[in-house]
């Protein structure tokens, strides 16, 4: 019988948890990111964000997949993160400051900035 | 004459045609297709692009290097490549791009590989970038290899510190070694030079096996090894690492790289390090680390202008050791062993490149000029020794035609006045030799190919011809075949290149004339890419022959008592066999593997074998691992070194050794390494010898260092045990120009 009630209550737990919000979350976001430049950029920036597990772009397809603890920071977040450092998120618009500070080959219709020697 | 000018024009107007592209984008999913606006055409080696326009065309001028691949990229849609051949020149291509709703999602990403054999190069090139670099945070170039299969770093004696490199089990001066491709560590700094280039100065290194090509010299006789420095443009505006270890081994890098004016720009580096603790840990009375100091400064220039590009520098260091019995201090007199090396060096360079008016066509010029002096006394024993050296060399590019044939020609001069003293032996040489070559390179779609010859005239040796051939065919679109066949020689410097060999009470019995080494080297390597769990992984092997015409021969079995030094009379050859493979087996975890076979022989002590301390067998792992924040990496390597043969010894007055004692042991050399990266800041915590595997009695006859059995230079593994460094870089980056703001300025 006690070990029923333990059973039950531990079941309840695990219930419980599965109806919170989950604590961490994967987004994709796709940003106006061109080269590698703006690779390193983005991902600099949000790899040291409070709150982020992980931002890993991709320059083929330009989106950026965050992995992040929903407890600290919020996808809007993140997002505005981004715009703040002069990209595009999804359908939300760089920050025109930032935009102009970028190098030229960086910005949106930039011939992207000349690759690095593979070094 | 009218006439030929304009058949001339013709031709040329015939050379130039490039070529375009044409074509439309369409976008499809299941039901419709639509032209595509503003989906990016690229061309990746070509390094040009275009954008759809709203009916979906584009147009591309096609660049002379086919074939190319030509990328198609548009948001919502699967990209897709297309290879571009000769043959597709004013045709109009179709591109339809599938919806990426239709396909499930796949993620494509491109890594940028720290360790890597490059596929476009004729030659085997295999490059270490920075990334690779950091695996081994200490100290100099010596420790920049320990993280590679293809170079092996040998320590020489048990009481100098002095570390050697070896290709294909082939000492280190058979090895090329150039800084940007100017001739380095040469003549005095064959044997002390490795620890003189400070490891945060290197951009990266290019590792070339066999025979390089002629352009900078015929010394690259079994490998070339090309190591860069940071540029001034791309360097940090301000880096700094510190770093301290076990033995009490401190050291302190700084560089900075800045923009002069719109066109000129400048890098300085600036490296003090010291050991100062006296460490004897296996209690023989003799410093397992020599101490001392090392202070080294560069600072280079690069101009760009509109016609001509140049670059200019110099470089310096003071290196002052003290090795032997731990009683021994430089400069008191005392009944001690003691080691004491005293090193002053100083280099200029300057290059200076022009372009022609026709595209392709450069002159670029190197001038190079050292001086350096190098005291170094073992227990009794006395080298002195400088060294000035002129480098002159001058390349002229061009093309037949178009560039899938080019060629380079030029000539070089070296004048070198090298002293070395070793008590009462003198090799000293004043020596002369112009060069002149001619190298052509064919590049086909599948069979490239490199071939040249150089002729030089040694004013002591007269002339001496190279030739060289390098070609590399694609078997596949993965699959990479390349043969390499050279000649190389150099003229033995036998006092200064084998300067460990004075620890030792052993005689040496000198040879009455030193003649020019010359060596064949023949070989081939294959590469093969594959996907393995769905990531990059490669393959390679390769195979070298060296087959030695003369040789300096280093013979210590003739007699435990001597060391003798001869021309060669017998055979002596070297084969090497390598097999290397990485994998990714998880996403940011990299393995890889590493064997190498190697037959090192010729007639030592009368008989065909073994050269010593060369291991048949060697293994090699290398495991890293980097968060997905980047934040975080991860790094283990272990060696293994199999069993070498060693000379026999005396060990005291009717006592040699014998049997087991003449092989060395089988042992594992594991280091590790963990950094931490912030924005500015990293840090790093790592451990070398982790084992702690140490040669049992390094030093024969410690206890007697003058006696005439003493031999420190039977040393076929590491002297110190276990070690752990920590240290710290900080490092801002150079602001970008803003190319706008440099127009308005």
């Amino acid at each position: 019988m006690k070990y029923l009630v333990v059973i039950i209550s531990l079941a309840f737990t695990s219930f419980g948890f599965s109806q919170e919000v989950k604590k961490t979350m994967t987004s994709k976001i796709l940003t106006s990111a061109i080269c590698g430049d703006c690779e390193e950029r983005i991902e600099g920036s949000l790899n040291y964000m409070k709150g982020i597990v992980f931002a890993e772009l991709d320059l083929d397809t330009k989106v950026v997949t965050v992995k992040y603890k929903t407890k600290k920071v919020s996808l809007k977040e993140v997002k505005k993160a981004i715009t703040e450092i002069g990209y595009d998120a999804d359908d939300m618009k760089a920050n025109a400051k930032a935009l102009n500070a970028l190098p030229s080959c960086c910005k949106p219709n930039g011939k992207s900035c000349p690759p690095k020697k593979k070094n | 004459m009218k006439n030929l000018g304009l058949i001339l024009c013709c031709l040329l107007l015939y050379f130039s045609a490039q070529g375009q592209v044409k074509g439309v984008v369409f976008g499809s999913d299941r039901k419709s297709k639509e032209v595509l606006y503003g989906a990016k055409v690229k061309l990746l080696k070509g390094k040009i692009g275009a954008i759809t326009s709203e009916d979906g065309r584009f147009e591309l001028i096609l660049p002379k290097e086919l074939p190319d691949t030509m990328v198609v990229t548009a948001i919502g849609y699967e990209s897709d490549t297309i290879v571009v051949t000769k043959d597709d020149r004013f045709i109009a291509f179709e591109i339809i791009l599938y919806s990426d709703q239709l396909l499930p999602e796949v993620i494509i990403q491109a890594k940028r590989d720290d360790h890597s054999i490059s596929r476009l190069k004729i030659l085997y090139v295999e490059n270490l970038g920075s990334g690779e670099l950091k695996k081994a945070a200490c100290c100099n170039l010596s420790e920049s290899f320990e993280t590679n299969a293809s170079v092996d770093v040998n320590i020489t004696d048990a009481v100098s510190g002095a570390k050697k490199i070896h290709m294909m089990g082939l000492d280190g001066v058979y090895t090329q070694i150039q800084m940007e491709n100017i001739p380095y560590l040469k003549g005095l700094e064959s044997s002390f030079g490795l620890n003189s280039m400070p490891g945060t100065w290197i951009e990266s290194i290019q590792i070339t096996k066999g025979s390089g090509n002629v352009v900078n010299g015929y010394e690259s006789m079994a490998g070339l090894v090309n190591i860069e420095l940071k540029k001034p443009k791309e360097m940090e505006a301000v880096f700094l690492n510190a770093y301290t270890n076990r033995f009490g081994r401190a050291e302190v890098n700084m560089n900075s790289g800045f923009d002069l004016t719109k066109r000129l720009s400048t890098g300085w580096f600036v490296h003090g390090s010291t050991t100062p603790t006296i460490v004897d840990e296996n209690s023989d009375g003799f410093r397992d680390i020599p101490t001392g100091t090392n202070f080294a400064v560069a600072n280079r220039y690069k101009f760009d202008g509109k016609k001509m590009e140049a670059q200019y520098g110099f470089n310096a260091y003071l290196d002052n050791k003290t090795g032997g019995q731990t009683g021994f201090r430089q400069g008191k007199v005392s009944d001690l062993y003691g080691v004491a090396l005293d090193s002053k060096h100083i280099d200029v360079f300057v290059k200076t490149g022009f372009f022609f008016k026709k595209p392709l066509r450069s002159l670029g010029v190197v001038y190079n000029a050292k001086y350096q002096t190098l005291d170094a006394q073992f227990g009794n024993r006395q080298f002195i020794g400088e060294e000035k050296r002129g480098y002159v060399n001058a390349i002229y590019d061009g093309i037949i035609g178009n560039s899938s044939h080019k060629f380079k020609t030029g000539g070089s001069v070296v004048i070198s006045d090298l002293k070395q003293v070793l008590d009462s032996v003198d090799a000293s040489r004043f020596e002369v030799i112009p060069g002149m070559f001619g190298e052509y390179t064919y590049t086909g779609p599948r069979l490239s190919l490199v071939t040249g010859v150089r002729g030089d005239y040694h004013s002591i040796y007269g002339p001496q011809v190279s030739p060289r051939l390098h070609a590399r065919y694609s078997v596949s679109e993965y699959a990479d075949f390349r043969i390499a066949l050279g000649k190389g020689w150099r003229v033995p410097n036998y006092l200064i290149d084998n300067i460990s060999l004075a620890a030792t009470s052993r005689s040496w019995v000198a040879v009455d004339t030193v003649l020019p080494e010359i060596s064949w080297n023949m070989g081939g390597s294959f590469v093969q890419r594959f996907r393995f769990l769905n990531r990059k992984a490669s393959l390679s092997v390769d195979f070298y022959h060296t087959q030695f015409e003369n040789q300096m021969l280093i013979d210590r079995d003739a007699d435990p008592s001597k060391v003798v030094f001869s021309n060669l009379s017998g055979r002596s050859y070297s084969n090497s066999f390598q097999a290397e493979m990485s994998v990714s087996p998880i996403k940011n975890l990299e393995v890889r593997l590493a064997y190498k076979w190697l037959e090192v022989r010729a007639e030592y002590g009368g008989v065909l074998q073994q050269k010593v301390m060369v291991p048949r067998h060697r293994g090699f792992a290398n495991i890293g691992y980097e968060t997905r924040d980047l934040r975080w990496k991860y790094d283990i390597t272990c060696s293994v070194f199999g069993k070498s043969r060693l000379p026999i010894a005396q060990i005291s007055s009717n006592e040699f050794t014998s049997g087991e004692q003449n092989t060395s042991s089988v042992y594992a050399m594991l280091s590790a390494q963990v950094t931490h990266v912030y924005r500015r800041w990293e840090f790093y915590l790592g451990g070398e010898n982790l084992g702690n595997v140490r040669q049992q009695n390094p030093i024969i006859q410690s206890e007697d260092p003058f006696g005439n059995y003493f031999d420190a230079t039977r040393i076929w593994g590491p002297v110190v045990g276990w070690n752990v460094y920590a240290g710290l870089r900080f490092s801002i980056k150079q602001k970008k120009r803003n190319e706008e703001k440099k127009k308005s300025s």
